[in-house]
């Protein structure tokens, strides 16, 4: 009896152990970001990711944050490196799970990342791609607020170069806005951007 | 008990395992890798100085990865706890390609060799009107010779420089030329998402060229639907690309009449019917599971009519042509296994009628060509290589006048097959070496062509190449008709090539020397008597190419500078004694500039480009090409001005500064009455070429325009 007790024991906690790891492992990766280290947090999230073949989120964010650190650096060497370890991870998670709108919303962030980082060479050919990924992650979700804020501040941006007006897009920022409000964040997934639409709204006139 | 609590205390312990190590890479520490312990959440970063700790509560046997950007996947079996570990990475030789100048081509190795200038760069270069010829003129080792439009490769003709469409041979690239018209490259830019320019040494993959080829690969996919127009002042336009998930189609059609534009502009010939062209082009791409299916047709219908002046015929004479020419292409790509594999198929189709003042010429061409090749890597650091190939060309030219007709012909097939292989030695060392052999029956001629090239990168920046390789070309068709009954032979090239690359942040420096020896070229004493056919014409071309690029120095402006330098001569065709030919300019240089000017929202180009003069035989001095044009000059502008992110204003204009060009001079055949040979210049048909266009796309997400169909 004793003994059956103790299996129990071991094995419950071992169970309980295997579920919390991941969200550990996340958990820790996360406040690594957070704390302003973002190589630690991806490479972190590129251990998790090689551990967990079913998980797509570790894949997720690392293509994010190594995107969102190519949009602070000048280093084009250092941004093509980024680009390639960005796309990677995001094929991965493509592969782990199938299409999907955040995944779509990634994309179309990385083509930015990639426009941004050499307008004259890639803007031409990477403009329509961005529009193609908002335009499905909307298709599949017309409610995601990064999708809808997404497409929304690349068309201000655009529209800005040629003097055009942007009332009907800023609208569009409004409406991400309520959007975010309405979400409800669950375990890991996606939920940025919320912070950066209330800031472009402010600009929007 | 003791023992139960010493084993408590030592289990912790025992748990957490430290492993450590650092990480080199040809003796250097590799910062920022990340050594994984794998299926565990454990690992680390190495600091600067390559080294690498961390804590593990794991035991047992375990795969540890090193993953870090631009090295292989390290990989080692370790049984925990370990010593710590010396890691070696190993450079990823499929990046050594990507660092190489010029990426952008299928080729690797090649990309050493060519020069790619994106599709934009084509388009928006000054003077170049859209056409891809022209601006390749602007690159080093090819001439200018505007009275022709066709491409001169280091001393070489127009004819020795093949053009690939993804793969297959276009047998006819150009639009007809005729008395010093220039002709058209028939390519509209914006179908192809690489233009791979090589002007010697190339791969053994392609034959049938003794100076150079020229790449072109249709994109694999389009971005999105949309409708061009293109309204101009010389013609209209109209494309439309239609997309869906796993296929998409382009289609362009234009329809260009030179008629108003002649009549604004003053011209230097007189014309009974200007230029004018319609054609087409269109491409359609299915994407299937591990294959792509792509289909290339082009056609273009081309006439005109002049009056052709000559110096030896008081009245002016009257050409009138028409031309119709059709090319279509299919191939297949795909994967199997191991095998990356081509086959594909291309076929041509070129008629011309030319009412000549003294009869009517009919010509026919049609050409075939098939090919089939596979490739696939070998224990990680070869590339193998091999191929085969058929072409075939039927030939016929009918000659009617009042008095006679005349009729000739023929065909040709050509078996080809190539191998080679190209080994990543190391990270700074690579080589390439294949043979070409091909065997075509009007000749008899079995050739083998062996190729090698070397690639040294001993910096990052800096890259030398060696490049070597034997080339075979038949004769053109003017002779190849009489190769049969009177024995003409191919004729041959050798390339000697060495390179020096400089490649630092868009910043490109390229000097290149090249020696050619030609062998077994065609000699007669007249085209019209093939009995005096024969193979035993010799020539060689020495210079030197320099390419300085750089798109990063001053913010908006992105410029380049080509020169080269040729010393060549030969004795073939006609030519009494061993001479420079009239295409060869000895000095050529180009500054091409393009500027973005955001408050305008204009990019402006200007192109500068000038030579030394070309060779002419005046016949009232003793001697052979002995005479020297004056120089050339021409600053072309261009202006394109973003109305909004669908519709583009361009202007542009050639020769702004109304320099007085001279490409050559016609003398008359005899002697005037003071023993002197009178002469006509061959100048452009108008001093000036301005251009006006408008451009709108239509499409979902209003943002894309054409401004890269310019």
């Amino acid at each position: 009896m004793k003994k059956i007790l103790f299996l129990a024991i071991v094995l419950c906690s071992a169970v309980s152990v295997a579920q919390g790891k991941f969200e550990q492992g996340m958990g820790k990766a996360m406040q690594a970001w957070k704390e302003g280290k973002p190589d630690d947090a991806v490479a972190l999230l590129e251990r998790i990711a090689i551990a967990e073949p079913t998980q797509w989120l570790p894949d997720y964010y690392v293509a994010f944050i190594t995107t969102l650190a190519s949009f602070e650096s000048r280093d084009q060497e250092q941004n093509a490196r980024r680009f390639v370890r960005a796309q990677n991870a995001l094929d991965a998670a493509l592969m782990k799970t199938g299409e999907n709108d955040e995944l779509h919303v990634l994309q179309a962030l990385l083509y930015t990342a990639r426009i941004v980082a050499d307008p004259m060479t890639n803007g031409m050919t990477y403009s329509p791609k961005v529009m193609e990924h908002y335009n499905k992650a909307l298709a599949i979700n017309p409610e995601n607020p990064r999708a809808v804020f997404g497409k929304a501040e690349f068309e201000i941006n655009s529209a800005r170069f040629f003097g055009k007006d942007i009332s009907g897009m800023c609208g569009e920022v409004r409406r991400s806005i309520t959007l975010f409000e309405k979400e409800k964040p669950s375990g890991f997934m996606p939920s940025w951007g919320r912070d950066r639409a209330a800031e472009v709204l402010k600009n929007c006139k | 008990m003791v023992r139960w609590l010493l084993f408590f205390l030592a289990f912790p312990v025992a748990a957490q395992t430290t492993i450590s190590g650092t990480v080199t890479a040809a003796g250097k520490p590799v910062p920022d890798a990340n050594v994984v312990l794998e299926g565990s959440y454990d690992g680390g970063l190495t600091d600067t100085n390559g080294a690498f700790a961390f804590q593990t509560s794991e035991t047992g046997s375990y795969t540890l990865l090193v993953i870090a950007g631009g090295f292989e996947t390290f990989r080692k079996s370790i049984t925990l706890p370990c010593d710590p570990l010396q890691i070696q990475l190993k450079a990823d030789g499929t990046l050594l390609d990507a660092v190489v100048i010029n990426a952008g081509s299928f080729e690797a190795g090649e990309k050493a060799r060519a020069s790619v200038l994106k599709p934009l760069d084509i388009v928006t270069t000054a003077g170049s009107a859209g056409n891809i010829i022209a601006a390749l003129q602007t690159l080093p080792g090819s001439q200018v010779a505007g009275e022709d439009g066709r491409l001169f490769v280091r001393g070489g003709e127009a004819g020795e420089t093949q053009t690939f469409v993804d793969g297959l041979r276009v047998a006819q690239p150009y639009g007809p030329i005729i008395n010093n018209i220039p002709a058209r490259g028939r390519f509209s830019p914006f179908l192809f998402s690489g233009i791979a320019f090589s002007t010697g040494g190339f791969s053994a993959e392609y034959g049938e060229a003794l100076s150079g080829v020229l790449l072109l690969n249709t994109r694999d996919e389009e971005l999105e639907e949309k409708t061009d127009i293109s309204l101009m002042s010389v013609g209209v336009g109209i494309g439309h690309t239609l997309k869906r998930e796993k296929q998409s189609l382009s289609v362009n059609l234009s329809y260009i009449d030179l008629a108003p534009y002649q009549v604004a502009i003053p011209q230097n010939i007189k014309w009974n019917r200007p230029f004018r062209s319609a054609s087409g082009e269109a491409v359609y791409r299915r994407h299937f599971e591990n294959m792509l299916w792509k289909v290339y047709g082009a056609f273009e219908a081309t006439t005109f009519d002049v009056d052709r002046e000559s110096i030896n015929e008081p009245v002016r004479s009257r050409v009138d042509l028409q031309n119709a020419n059709f090319y279509f292409n299919s191939s297949l790509q795909g994967r199997a296994g191991a095998w990356d594999w081509f086959a594909g198929t291309g076929y041509g189709f070129a008629d011309n009628k030319i009412n000549l003042f003294s009869g009517e010429v009919n010509n026919s061409e049609h050409s075939l060509h098939v090919k089939a090749k596979a490739n696939r890597r070998l224990f990680g650091k070869v590339r193998l290589l091999t191929g085969l190939e058929y072409f075939a060309t039927t030939f016929r030219e009918q000659f009617q006048d009042a008095e006679q007709a005349a009729m000739t012909g023929f065909t040709s097939n050509l078996m080809a097959a190539f191998t080679e292989t190209e080994w990543i030695v190391s990270r700074t060392v690579s080589l390439r070496s294949g043979v070409r052999f091909s065997f075509e029956n009007q000749t008899a001629n079995a050739t083998l062509d062996p190729r090698i090239s070397l690639g040294w990168k001993p910096a990052k920046e800096h890259q030398i190449s060696f490049a070597y390789g034997n080339f075979h070309q038949l004769p053109s068709a003017d002779f190849l008709k009489f190769a049969n009954q009177y024995g003409v032979q191919n004729e041959e090239a050798e390339h000697f090539i060495l390179n020096y690359t400089f490649n630092k942040n868009k910043r490109t420096l390229r000097g290149e020397f090249y020696y050619k020896n030609y062998d077994n070229l065609l000699r007669f004493d007249s085209p019209f008597a093939p009995e005096t056919f024969r193979n035993d014409g010799r020539g060689y071309a020495a210079g030197f190419d320099l390419f300085w690029r750089d798109n990063a120095s001053i913010r908006n402006l992105e410029y380049w500078v080509s020169y080269s330098l040729i010393d060549t001569r030969r004795r073939y065709r006609d030519f009494p004694v061993e001479a420079t030919p009239a295409f060869n300019a000895k000095h050529t240089a180009s500054l091409v500039t393009k500027y973005w000017v955001e408050s305008l929202r204009s990019q402006i180009g200007i192109t500068y480009t000038v030579a030394s003069g070309r060779p002419f035989t005046n016949p009232n001095q003793s001697g052979f090409l002995q005479g020297r044009t004056p120089a050339f000059n021409n600053v072309s502008i261009g202006w394109a001005y973003l109305i909004d992110q669908q519709k583009i204003l361009y202007f542009s204009a050639s020769n702004v500064f109304n320099s007085a060009n001279v490409f050559g001079y016609e003398y008359a055949n005899n002697p005037g009455s003071d023993g002197v040979f009178q002469r006509r210049e061959i100048i452009p048909t108008a001093d000036r070429f301005f251009f006006i266009g408008f451009f709108w796309t239509i499409s979902d997400d209003k943002k894309s325009n054409q401004l890269n169909t310019l």
